[in-house]
């Protein structure tokens, strides 16, 4: 489906080019992001995989601008990204609803702060909350929802604000398997609907295969592009497609890739412990 | 697919489980209460009419009961209590104020907190009374002597709790709304504030105890009116009933704030 929209000569809906950020000083400085550069086209799901210490969630720090200090660029438009960009909503990968606040008065929180009058904002959160699946939690206290229901209401909170592009960082990594690829689905299933532009940042294989148009394998540290994966599974597409051959081919074919760079990022992880701070 | 595949997690907040047998029932939690009140009146009775202690010392029930009924009836109690009150609160509001703000402004910035450390937690337990005088002299013997007071006290309490809250803020809601591109005064009021709402409110639970505190006994030191000037009246023409009566108003009202405020801080954490 890529080929297509590329083949349309769209602009593309974000430009990462040539970013590099380096952490420390001295002896001490340590390369997290190197000359890193790819695209991501209006309607396509990209995904950023790679070992811890790739420098994946730096990455996602620079894209979603709360990180300004770097060099090259992330372009949206004409514009260079340093600050938190209204074109981008971010997804993160900790706990991170409101505990004071209700469902539906979580998602409406970007609302709030546009100053979008209150019943605009409660009628536009319940059409996301009702997107991921959760009608009948939206008086419910974050706290007495599952993991998964709060990553849920996380994920509507960042679309209600209609980013042009959804910046994912491992939004499922606390989660078991089963829930998920469930939610894996949801999302394909957003994204269909809403031809959202996405890009997820994940070190989960199945994952990136499953959701992606294309997949941006990254090196251990210093990261880097490693290479560029089409994923050319069709679409619709369902957590079904994880027992295609097609699916399987893929995921072999990238944890080839992967399992140089997991294997240097194990043998350096007890360094790395020891190092201060981590840019993983 | 509402909740498909995936179990309810448990509240964030467990409840620990009771240490010894019994489970803990409010039931009999309120029945041991009621028992200790009823043992602690009787022993008092009993002691009144033992009459081992010197006259009016421990007077009996009824007579505490009456004094109680007519303290409520009299006007001069009232004005008492209204100064008291007026200076109580006026004092919790000023150091409360000044407490949130130096404790968002330490909490906020790691070294304004590391180079006043020492000052808060060291000056804090300082007992106030003995900068009286020197309130005095500043701001006379009148109500304003014992709000300066009792507003010190109140403000090392909410400062140190409001400061702790502020450290304790998880970092990824900070995130979020600068990723939601929030202004100062939306993160202030959006994030921080209620946040921090819990620690700040038992600041000031802390801060309304010491400022009670505080007040009373700086009325009972130097001063022509309130509670505790009141007391002192009434402790000087030895009336033990009536000075028993104030003191079970005091702890009526002290407490019924108390509680009213961890109420405040308990609901929808």
């Amino acid at each position: 489906m890529s080929a297509v929209i590329e083949d349309i000569r769209l602009q593309p809906a974000m430009v990462v080019d040539d970013v590099v950020k380096r952490f420390g000083r001295g002896d001490e400085l340590v390369t997290a992001v190197d000359h890193v550069s790819f695209n991501v086209q209006q309607g396509e799901f990209v995904s950023v995989i790679g070992p811890s210490g790739c420098g994946k969630s730096t990455l996602f720090n620079i894209i979603g601008g709360l990180l300004g200090d770097y060099e090259g660029s992330v372009m949206i438009g004409d514009e260079r990204i340093s600050a938190p960009h209204p074109a981008v909503g971010m997804v993160f990968q900790e706990e991170s609803t409101f505990p004071w606040r209700n469902v539906i008065e979580n998602v409406a929180f970007p609302l709030e702060l546009q100053g979008v009058p209150k019943s605009e904002r409660m009628d536009r959160a319940h059409h996301f909350i009702d997107m991921v699946g959760l009608a009948s939690f939206e008086k419910n206290f974050p706290s007495q929802l599952s993991g998964g229901m709060r990553q849920r209401v996380s994920i509507a909170r960042t679309l209600v604000s209609q980013p042009k592009i959804l910046l994912m960082d491992e939004p499922f990594a606390a989660l078991d398997e089963q829930t998920r690829l469930l939610l894996g689905d949801k999302i394909t299933q957003i994204q269909q609907e809403l031809n959202q532009t996405t890009l997820l940042i994940t070190h989960n294989l199945t994952e990136a295969v499953q959701l992606s148009d294309r997949i941006v394998v990254m090196t251990y540290r210093p990261g880097k592009v490693k290479r560029i994966v089409d994923i050319k599974l069709p679409r619709p597409r369902t957590s079904d497609v994880v027992g295609s051959d097609a699916f399987g081919h893929y995921v072999a074919e990238i944890w080839n890739d992967l399992r140089e760079e997991a294997t240097r990022g194990m043998a350096d992880s007890e360094s790395a412990a020891a190092r201060r701070g981590s840019h993983g | 697919m509402a909740a498909t595949g995936e179990m309810k997690a448990p509240a964030r907040r467990a409840v620990a489980p009771a240490i010894g047998g019994a489970p803990v029932t409010a039931r009999a939690v309120l029945l041991v209460r009621v028992v200790v009140a009823l043992a602690i009146l009787a022993v008092w009775e009993g002691l009144s009419r033992s009459g081992l202690f010197y006259g009016e010392v421990i007077p009996s029930l009824t007579r505490i009961v009456a004094s109680l009924g007519k303290l409520l009836v009299d006007p001069v109690f009232y004005k008492n209590l209204q100064v008291t009150a007026l200076e109580t609160f006026t004092s919790l509001a000023i150091g409360a104020a000044l407490g949130v703000v130096t404790g968002i402004v330490l909490g906020a910035n790691r070294f304004l907190m590391r180079a006043f450390e020492p000052y808060v937690y060291y000056l804090s337990p300082t007992p106030r009374i003995i900068l009286f005088p020197v309130m005095i002299m500043w701001f006379g013997v009148g109500p304003a002597s014992k709000v300066a007071l009792g507003a010190l006290s109140a403000y090392f309490a909410v400062a140190l709790s409001t400061a702790a809250g502020m450290r304790q803020i998880d970092a990824i809601l900070i995130r979020v709304g600068r990723s939601f591109r929030a202004t100062g005064w939306q993160m202030a009021t959006k994030i921080y504030l209620p946040a921090m709402r819990v620690p700040i409110l038992n600041g000031i639970r802390l801060g309304m105890g010491t400022a009670i505190i505080t007040v009373l006994l700086a009325e009972t030191k130097l001063s022509n009116q309130g509670l505790g000037y009141m007391i002192m009246q009434v402790y000087t023409r030895f009336d033990m009933p009536g000075l028993y009566a104030i003191l079970i108003v005091v702890f009526a009202i002290a407490g019924a704030c108390n509680a009213l405020i961890g109420k405040l801080a308990r609901e929808q954490v």
